[in-house]
């Protein structure tokens, strides 16, 4: 046992928590180091200091005016009951379920009812319907119906009106629709190819 | 307490009576100002009256009662550190000097009544200096006399970190009033 030892003891020594053991062996070595013993006199005579310290005064009257304000806050609680807005949270973690729910299926591709939404695949893909432009309609006449992306429905009505500005009629929903593709030496190829009659632009995406 | 739990305000009058003046001297000496503590105190009370349905029969009331006292002290501190509203460790250290110059002086034999209160002002300061975890567990031990045990259950922390707390604090305020104390002691 050293000086640290023993300081560290000065607190359980002031509150009577040590061990006869431990007491001796304090007593012993104040004995012995004037140092500890002059720094247990400070630190005993700063808990008397703090313990000897006058007692607060009252105010004459607090019990009245403490039971005048309880009556007060009784009166008026300053906070809501706790009871009331447990709905609130109930709810808002229904609708969090409800949106991460729907979040989910849709992700999945579910719909609601249960039922797989169509994906649009190769085997999916409709047939594919030559639009005819006017002046397209007689040079275009060899041109089997089922070499281009077109317009789904309806495929004369479009340009009964006047001159269509592309190939596809706006006045439907378009969907693109891909061609097949096959892959040789890792290069994807059309399987099919626009007919160089139609009139048009082709446009090329890379995915 | 049960009476006052009942409504009886006649009960309540003197529960107040009885404990007022171990509450007002806890929160003064936490905060070392009488003013706000005169407010606080009444407060103390007003949440015994208010809450009087949620105290427990068969816990110690002055448990309770220290618990909101101990609380609303340290909601207190912490409302003044946020406004910047307090005196700075380097003022103290000036009075702290100032008093314990004053204390030394050689021409006074005995400690006079003006000695006496300034080194009473200065140990007040001291400890409002303590950090505030560790200065409401020291007034609790070293000033109200309450058991570590009931220290544990007001500030709910475990017995050891009391006993730990209350000497951090204690060797704190031997520090800062160590040049008072030897001043003191000079001849």
């Amino acid at each position: 046992m050293n000086c640290g030892d023993a300081r560290r003891l000065f607190g359980a020594c002031w509150d009577d928590e040590i061990t006869l053991a431990e007491r001796d062996w304090l007593e012993s070595h104040f004995a012995s180091c004037a140092a500890c013993r002059a720094e247990y006199e400070t630190f005993a005579r700063a808990i008397e200091l703090v313990g000897s310290l006058p007692r607060a005064e009252v105010r004459p009257g607090l019990a009245e005016r403490a039971l005048a304000r309880a009556r007060r806050a009784t009166a008026a609680p300053d906070r809501l009951p706790v009871g009331t807005p447990r709905w609130i949270p109930i709810t808002a973690t229904a609708a969090l379920l409800a949106i991460a729910a729907t979040m989910t299926l849709q992700w999945m591709g579910i719909t609601p009812a249960g039922r797989m939404t169509p994906r649009t695949g190769v085997a999916a893909v409709p047939e594919p319907v030559l639009v005819r432009s006017p002046d397209a309609r007689t040079t275009a006449s060899t041109v089997p119906d089922d070499r281009l992306a077109t317009v789904r429905g309806e495929t004369d009505a479009p340009f009964a009106g006047g001159v269509p500005d592309s190939l596809f009629d706006h006045s439907a929903d378009v969907e693109f629709i891909l061609d097949p593709v096959t892959l040789r030496k890792g290069r994807a190829h059309t399987v099919l190819r626009l007919n160089p009659n139609v009139q048009g632009e082709k446009a090329v995406i890379t995915f | 307490m049960a009476r006052v739990a009942e409504d009886d305000e006649r009960a309540f009058s003197e529960l107040v009576r009885r404990f007022q003046g171990r509450v007002m001297n806890l929160i003064t000496r936490v905060l070392n100002d009488r003013e706000c503590s005169d407010d606080l105190a009444q407060e103390v009370f007003v949440r015994v009256f208010v809450h009087r349905r949620n105290y427990r029969r068969g816990s110690k009331f002055t448990t309770w009662l220290f618990t909101i006292a101990a609380n609303l002290a340290k909601n207190e501190i912490r409302r003044r550190v946020r406004k910047r509203n307090w005196f700075s460790l380097d003022a103290l250290q000036e009075i702290l000097n100032d008093s314990a110059i004053q204390l030394a002086d050689p021409t006074e034999g005995q400690e006079t009544a003006l000695q006496r209160e300034q080194l009473q002002e200065a140990v007040g300061r001291a400890i409002a200096t303590v950090p505030e975890k560790y200065r409401v567990a020291l007034v609790l031990r070293d000033i109200e006399g309450f058991a570590y045990e009931e220290i544990g259950q007001m500030l709910r922390i475990p017995g050891g970190t009391v006993r730990s707390r209350i000497n951090r604090a204690r060797g704190m305020l031997k520090r800062k009033l160590q040049p008072l104390l030897r001043r003191e002691g000079t001849p």
